[in-house]
């Protein structure tokens, strides 16, 4: 794990994913969301391409965790709807083609890490070593014994990470994916998030640090109060922010 | 495949059961619960067979029915109401606050298997409370204690069918409601419900009385007294699947909330499509060694020529203890083999301490127009009047031998110690090692 620190890239440079770009995989048209008066997704559109690593960012409260819920069919939308091959894809099928990991939960906590894993393996029929390996990718094999609820934050994000990545659907999407985890273990987190999209996983996270964003994600969404505000690489953003050749807290500011 | 995934989620359902302290804490509890009535009982039942040189004819006529299963597995039914409900909530609650349910949604498994898992689970872990009841009942067995198979099923099929309404009520509130807190409010404001109406409903006839008769305590009354009213196994399984059912519906995120109220609606009245034609379901065995709800077999052979129905009007109020011996004795009675009986519960007041009119304390029968009047509750009165009133020849004699009884002198041995010492020490030592690594 620790040979595959990720290296810092400029999102949109990946040629192999850029072929991609005419294909989607997934396309979200309309979504839309709100909580009695509170609206809190509005007429969101955006792609996902085959084997990209997508991320979404906005500021606290723009609707992020909604919109991936909404995604997942664990939260029903107001309108909208999710294309998948040129069909539409109903919430109760979603999970044939999506999974996603909430943020800030700790499933069965009276259980031990090792018993979780081995239960999500057995569930998704992947072998014994495939669910060692990624214990031990995560640094969690020297955990197995241990309740789910004495792991700390950073540990249980990354159980929660394992189990993501042993999960079959094309499209993974995680909320959050380093938070909670130190610097060491985010460059270590992200290298085994690439590897994964390297073997055609699309990934879609949420990402509050944007340092983080730029260096996993080949493109991105931005959300702001509910809206997409931008999408594309990080050239495109900045292109459409009018600020060409700035960083992504100058195009997230701009926009946001 | 499928087989497979359901047998991880039942491992895992099993595994979250053993978990939860209120499961342990049922288990500790049970124990002496059921000690306490199994010892008890014992006693008394020595004592009513003349241990301490009582009269003989206390003795005629005891019955481990009552003597024994019904206040030992009494337990069960004070579980099934104030412990279970919390077990089988933390199975629904414990998932959704921990947000394993949101991971299980995306799972390849149907919402419909992982509730079957649950219920699955819930019924392995009631079994395994059971044991302090089998204890008791090997013990019995040990003192000489005579036991009645069919009676003995009956009632543990009861005591069963008790519990899957608790759990279907309990899973329903856990589903509906957020926190298991306020869904343990909502079952125990359901149970107390239930004993609201029974309290309503006494001696008030109708439709009121008829819709008591399925509360769950009501309904466990009737296998304690050895008998099974398919009514009333099919009301409560329906009930009790009901339960389940709507938990599904509730646990699915993917609905609004438009639609969770059409489809909790529609089921509502699935639910009463079944049950409603259910209840009016008149079938019913007694399976009571002393046939305590049948009349002799010569009578129900005489009684059989009524064919049209048989109106009763009862002036006695829901607390005068002549109507209870009435209803247990003669009007269940009448009930199970005729094909129709009205009861009309005329009197006005609970007590009839202070009923003004003449007419308090009669019983009237209509029978093709033709009425007669009797005051009593005592079955060979009643049985002579009606023969009169609906003019058939009353048999000349039973031909069935007297229910003689099951006497028994013998002391509770090895009880105490069982199921006050033995029992807790075990299921603390079971805890801990089961915890064993968690702290």
């Amino acid at each position: 794990m620790t040979s595959n620190i990720a290296q810092p890239r400029e999102a949109g440079e990946n040629p192999s994913r850029n072929a991609n770009q005419a294909l989607p995989l997934l396309t979200v048209r309309g979504i839309c969301k709100s909580f009695q008066s509170n609206i809190v997704l509005r007429n969101v559109s955006f792609t996902v391409r085959p084997g990209e690593v997508l991320g979404l960012i906005g500021p606290n409260g723009a609707g992020k965790t909604t919109l991936f819920e909404c995604l997942a069919g664990l939260t029903p939308t107001d309108a909208g709807e999710v294309i998948s091959h040129g069909k539409p894809l109903p919430p109760h099928a979603r999970k044939q083609s999506l999974f996603y990991m909430p943020d800030a939960i700790r499933p069965w906590p009276d259980q031990t890490v090792g018993w979780v894993a081995s239960f999500f393996q057995q569930m998704y029929g992947r072998s014994p070593s495939e669910s060692a390996d990624l214990l031990k990718s995560l640094k969690l094999d020297h955990l197995s014994r241990r309740r789910v609820w004495m792991l700390s934050k950073g540990e249980a994000k990354r159980l929660l990470l394992a189990l993501g990545l042993l999960t079959p659907q094309p499209v993974l999407l995680i909320d959050e994916p380093f938070d909670g985890l130190d610097l060491r273990q985010t460059k270590e987190v992200m290298a085994l998030l690439q590897e994964h999209a390297r073997r055609s996983r699309t990934l879609f996270v949420s990402i509050h640090q944007l340092t983080d964003a730029a260096r996993l994600c080949d493109r991105l969404v931005l959300l702001s109060a509910g809206r997409v505000v931008g999408e594309g690489t990080l050239n495109e953003l900045s292109t459409d922010a009018g600020l060409p050749g700035s960083g992504l807290e100058e195009v997230f500011l701009a926009l946001t | 495949m499928r087989s497979h995934r359901f047998f991880l989620l039942l491992q895992k359902d099993l595994r979250e059961l053993l978990a939860s302290r209120a499961y342990w804490i049922l288990l500790l509890i049970i124990g002496p619960l059921v000690g306490h009535g199994f010892i008890t009982a014992v006693n008394l039942y020595a004592e009513a067979s003349g241990i301490a040189g009582g009269p003989a004819a206390l003795a005629q006529g005891l019955t481990p029915l009552d003597g024994i299963l019904v206040p030992t597995f009494g337990a069960y039914d004070l579980a099934a109401t104030l412990l279970f409900p919390f077990v089988a909530i933390r199975m629904i609650a414990a998932e959704k606050e921990s947000g394993a349910w949101k991971l299980m949604l995306q799972s390849p498994t149907a919402i419909s298997e992982m509730l079957s898992s649950k219920a699955l689970a819930l019924l392995v872990g009631w079994i395994i409370a059971w044991l302090p009841g089998i204890l008791a009942i090997i013990l019995w067995r040990t003192y000489g204690g005579h036991l009645f198979g069919p009676e003995t099923i009956n009632l543990l099929l009861g005591h069963l069918l008790r519990v899957s309404i608790s759990a279907g009520i309990a899973v329903a509130a856990a589903a509906i409601m957020p926190g298991a807190a306020n869904a343990a409010i909502v079952t125990l404001a359901f149970t107390l419900g239930t004993w609201a109406l029974e309290f309503i409903a006494a001696g008030r006839g109708g439709l009121l009385q008829q819709l008591a008769s399925f509360t769950p305590t009501a309904a466990l009354r009737s296998f304690e007294q050895g008998q099974l009213r398919l009514s009333i196994v099919a009301v409560t399984f329906v009930v009790a699947v009901a339960g389940f059912v709507v938990s599904g519906l509730w646990m699915d995120l993917s609905l609004r909330w438009r639609q969770l109220l059409l489809r909790t609606v529609g089921m509502m009245i699935v639910v009463a499509v079944f049950a409603i034609p259910a209840a009016r379901v008149r079938a019913a065995w007694d399976f009571s060694e002393d046939r305590r709800n049948s009349f002799t077999q010569t009578d129900e052979a005489a009684l059989a020529q009524i064919r049209e129905p048989l109106h009763i009007t009862i002036n006695l109020a829901a607390e005068d203890p002549r109507l209870m011996d009435y209803e247990r004795n003669i009007l269940s009675k009448l009930r199970r083999i005729l094909p129709e009986v009205n009861a009309d519960y005329a009197s006005q007041s609970r007590s009839g301490l202070f009923e003004s009119g003449n007419h308090y304390g009669e019983i009237w029968y209509e029978y093709r127009g033709q009425k007669v009047m009797n005051r009593s509750t005592t079955e060979p009165i009643v049985l002579e009047s009606l023969y009169k009133l609906v003019g058939v020849n009353p048999p000349t004699t039973s031909g069935e031998s007297r229910f003689s009884g099951y006497p028994l002198a013998a002391r509770p041995t090895g009880a105490p110690i069982l199921f006050y010492a033995i029992w807790p020490l075990l299921i603390c030592s079971l805890w801990l090692f089961h915890s064993k690594g968690s702290r």
